[in-house]
């Protein structure tokens, strides 16, 4: 039945009434799809035929061979150990913090959200190097575990524990971002009722909490063991001086240690790596389009559970030591690291300078170098997919069919790719586009540019995709008949209206190409290193001081960066929304 | 004047309208009436110009705006909308809202920023918000948003006033309140207005001419007390006037109920689907009841409502239903499992009617 009532006005309406606000000719419909299939499809699988050739010819060669190397096997074992092992960890944090934020009485919820989502923005590495500094001899644990009678070595981070403790705090904001969006849909009358039913407190959790929320659950659970999968900062830096390799440092190691020739097998394995990360994107999307059923019920803020005051306490008390031992603590060691003349010396006031930041600042030329690389890359990210990837949200938001359907798909494919996966997939496809033809992208910024552009847009898609459909579509309805061109109701009605949630998309695709590693990892050349890159080789070298010193001044500028966005953000609230309570 | 010639629109296999034929005249206040899903949305959309008709043609003064093959958008024509959901812009005080059209709409009648200012002030005093200018739409109560959003519609004069529902989101007696409103706004305008909804009350209320719609396709369209008192079809007769059908064979001009076989009921000008479907349309207060005499057939009383001026009784006669509403001062009440005798309140005959 056609929905009538505009409550219940699903896409179906939403297509009708805007089939011609934006129809543009057939041909450059084709022209731009074939684009999309050209750049972000393609170099998949220029990736599975160099997997699957020797010298032109097909052959599976390259598979038996990977197969029968017993270091496969090591590695495929180590991946799965880590990235279960993480995502437990992940699972277990989460969705105790989700439901203690979503249902306890506790106050001040939003600083813990913030600091909750501050692994979202600090790469993986920094917060690794924290941690490693955090740990090391002469760190703030060992200090501690000095004071403890007895032999207390500080924890080895270097090891398949590290990794997997690094990997399972860096993710599980994922976890507790899913689920607290569940918990708080279930509207508090489902467990009100079941208790009026006769439901015991334990009962009601089984029955009725814990299979609603699921879906949410196991979303986030898919998407940290995604992101464990994918992760390269942390295994390379933990793992590979303790020579234990997960599936992306392997295939990282095949290609920087033995040139072109093992190409062949890198392909190999990112083909196995790429299909199981696939295979979990695709799961998570089943699993998400099966918890639409309670999507479109609103949040619920109030808590459920009130505990008394002295409980209360307690609770927050653990939530706070919890968030602040996780973020502020290995920062805080590392930026006392990066204060000290040499690596090793003791944190005391006659071994304290700032010449590592002298250093990074006024006389390596890389730094400043990569600094401007970064910012570059980042800043022409933003606008190539600010304006492209909002283009392609409004398309595929008045038009949902199985065109815009697959162009969502294909855009997504770069994104859903483990990075090293990717990183191969654009050698391959940009070194010679065309046989006989190469472009010259490959070894110049421009490649990592390519890769940036296409790995990211999806972000753009999805931020203003999201903004879209949190204007009510009646908006524009109204300025059209007020007799708005689409210039007017784009410049009066809708920018002002969607600004945030495209500035959001912008300033996630900004942050992640600033201080992105593994795809740069493994396509800088001399002179376009980023600064993930430049980090990773200050630790690889052994310049630990200047690693760290390095880290803090890029957390300092992103926090500056956060707070800055929060604060426009409310005076867009206030100025332009005329909210008083920007909630 | 616009003329609807054949209009249909189809969703893939799903019709949602079916050869439409309508002619709205100019002035004219027009209700749509039907439940959800009967196409009436649809209609609106396609008059806006949101979407395209499958079929058929609208023509509006002259010009046709729509075709299977041609479309005039929404900022090309000469119309105004209120929306079910207000839909205000959070970003815009009450001002700006009526001046947005003013600027923009192709028909606007303000040239100069002083006829601006002149016609939004004359627009703010229409619907009373002469102190709320300066308002953004969360400082506005739901009466207040209705009004913003009947102001934006009726600003920049247009000859079309499309409402959807426009008091569907309000509460009772805020909803009797804007009733009122909205036709001091038609006397003031003079423009035609579509006004869809699915309350009966509203359109008897309001409407010169009402459309009731079922199922992508026209009912009936006729003035509310033809509607009312002289269905057409037997939806008409259930949706609006909440009639009880009543079988029965059709002996010319005279009905004979099937239950009451003595009864003989006349025409009081049932149409033909009912005289040969062999059904007789009887509204619930069109009923007399009183206490069932040995030896006559009767019906038993199986729900008594108490609604203040009336009583609605619902009455089982065999196998069948009928609703009764009694007015409060009738000669007796009755309870739940009394026996009744149910007669009909018989038109006022021809000569009769001669005397009042």
């Amino acid at each position: 039945m056609y929905p009538e009532k505009s409550q219940s006005e699903g896409m179906t309406g939403k297509s009708a009434s805007f089939s011609l606000s934006f129809s543009f000719s057939g041909l450059w419909k084709m022209i731009g799809f074939l684009l999309i299939i050209l750049f972000f499809v393609l170099p998949v699988f220029r990736l599975i035929i160099i997997s699957m050739t020797e010298e032109d010819a097909f052959t599976l060669s390259h598979y038996s061979d990977v197969f029968r190397d017993i270091e496969t096997w090591i590695t495929v074992k180590n991946t799965l150990f880590i990235v279960f092992g993480s995502t437990v960890v992940s699972l277990i944090l989460g969705i105790a913090m989700a439901w203690i934020i979503a249902y306890v009485n506790i106050k001040r919820k939003k600083w813990m959200q913030l600091f909750i989502f501050l692994p979202f923005i600090i790469p993986s590495y920094i917060t690794t190097i924290a941690w490693v500094q955090f740990f090391s001899s002469s760190g703030p644990a060992a200090a501690i575990l000095n004071l403890v009678p007895g032999e207390w070595p500080a924890p080895n981070l270097y090891s398949m524990g590290g990794i997997i403790f690094v990997l399972g705090l860096s993710h599980y904001p994922l976890v507790y971002l899913m689920t607290v969006n569940v918990l708080k849909k279930i509207p508090p009358e489902l467990a009100q009722a079941a208790q009026t039913s006769g439901g015991r407190k334990t009962l009601i959790f089984r029955k009725i909490i814990f299979p609603l929320a699921l879906p949410g659950v196991a979303s986030g659970g898919l998407l940290a063991f995604l992101s464990n999968l994918d992760n390269f900062g942390i295994p390379a830096f933990l793992g590979i001086p303790a020579n234990i390799r997960v599936l992306s440092t392997y295939i990282y190691e095949q290609v920087i240690g033995f040139g072109p020739s093992a190409f062949a097998k890198a392909a190999v394995l990112s083909v196995l790596l790429g299909m199981i990360a696939l295979t979990g994107t695709f799961l998570q999307w089943l699993l998400l389009k099966r918890s639409r059923v309670i999507e479109t019920v609103k949040n619920d803020d109030k808590p459920r559970v009130h505990l008394p005051k002295a409980k209360r306490r307690c609770v927050e008390g653990i939530v706070w030591v919890f968030l602040l031992f996780t973020s502020f603590v290995p920062l805080l060691s590392m930026g006392a690291t990066s204060l000290i003349k040499a690596y090793g010396l003791p944190f005391k006031p006659e071994n304290l300078s700032l010449k590592n930041y002298q250093y990074l600042l006024f006389s390596d030329p890389k730094a400043i170098s990569a600094v401007s690389n970064s910012l570059k890359l980042a800043v022409l990210t933003v606008s190539l997919s600010l304006i492209l990837g909002t283009a392609l949200a409004y398309i595929r938001y008045k038009q949902p069919n199985r065109w815009t359907k697959a162009i969502e798909m294909f855009v997504t494919v770069p994104y859903a790719l483990p990075g090293t996966v990717f990183a191969l997939c654009i050698i391959f496809a940009w070194m010679q586009p065309l046989p006989g033809w190469n472009p010259g992208v490959y070894g110049t910024i421009w490649i990592v540019m390519l890769a940036y552009f296409t790995r990211f847009l999806v972000l753009q898609v999805r931020g203003s995709y999201t903004a879209l459909t949190q204007v009510d579509s009646t908006m524009e309805e109204a300025a059209r008949i007020s007799g708005a061109t689409a210039v007017v109701k784009w410049r009066k009605i809708l920018l002002p209206l969607l600004l945030p949630g495209i500035i959001g998309g912008a300033l996630l695709v900004f942050l992640t190409a600033l201080t992105e590693l593994t795809v740069s990892s493994l396509l800088w050349s001399a002179g376009s290193e980023t600064i993930g890159v430049v980090i990773f080789n200050y630790e690889q070298a052994g310049f630990t001081t200047y690693s760290t010193a390095f880290s803090c001044l890029i957390v300092l500028a992103i926090l500056i960066g956060g707070l800055a966005f929060i604060v426009l953000e409310k005076f867009w609230l206030r100025k332009v929304m005329k909210q008083n309570d920007p909630a | 004047m616009i003329l609807l010639d054949g209009v249909s629109k189809a969703y893939g296999s799903f019709t949602a309208l079916r050869l439409i034929d309508l002619s709205i005249g100019k002035g004219e206040f027009i209700a749509v009436l039907g439940p959800s899903g009967c196409g009436k949305t649809t209609l609106l959309k396609l008059l806006a110009g949101f979407m395209k008709p499958t079929n058929g043609s609208i023509t509006m003064d002259g010009e046709v705006v729509a075709s299977r093959t041609t479309i005039v958008p929404p900022e090309r024509r000469n119309i105004g909308m209120v929306f079910q959901s207000f839909a205000l812009w959070p970003h815009m005080t009450v001002y700006d809202h009526i001046r947005f059209p003013l600027l923009y709409h192709p028909y606007s009648p303000c040239k100069e920023k002083w006829e601006m200012e002149e016609r939004i002030k004359t627009v703010l005093e229409i619907v009373g918000l002469q102190e709320m200018a300066k308002r953004y739409p969360h400082e506005l109560s739901g009466g207040q948003k209705q009004r913003v959003a009947l102001a934006r519609a009726i600003a920049p004069e247009p000859g079309l006033l499309l409402m959807d529902e426009p008091l569907s989101a309000l509460d009772a007696e805020l909803r009797m309140e804007m009733r009122k409103e909205i036709q001091h706004i038609h006397r003031h305008t003079k423009a035609s207005i579509v006004y869809v909804t699915h309350d009966q009350n509203e359109a008897l209320a309001m409407a010169d001419r009402i459309v009731v719609m079922n199922n992508g396709k026209i009912e009936q369209t006729a003035a509310p007390e033809v509607i009312y008192t002289k269905p057409n079809t037997e939806f008409v007769a259930t949706f609006v006037g909440k009639c009880n059908l009543v079988p029965g064979i059709w002996e010319g001009e005279r009905f004979i109920p099937k239950h009451f076989p003595h009864e003989q009921w006349l025409d009081a000008g049932v149409s033909v689907e009912f005289k040969r479907k062999g059904l007789y349309p009887v509204r619930p207060e069109s009923w007399i009841l009183s206490e069932a005499q040995q030896g006559t057939p009767y019906g038993t009383v199986s729900f008594v409502q108490y609604q203040g001026k009336e009583i609605h009784y619902t009455v089982q006669v065999e196998d069948q239903e009928w609703t009764v509403y009694a007015p409060i001062h009738a000669a007796s009440q009755f309870h739940v499992g009394d026996r009744v005798a149910l007669s009909l309140q018989m038109p006022i005959k021809e000569k009769e009617a001669v005397y009042l």
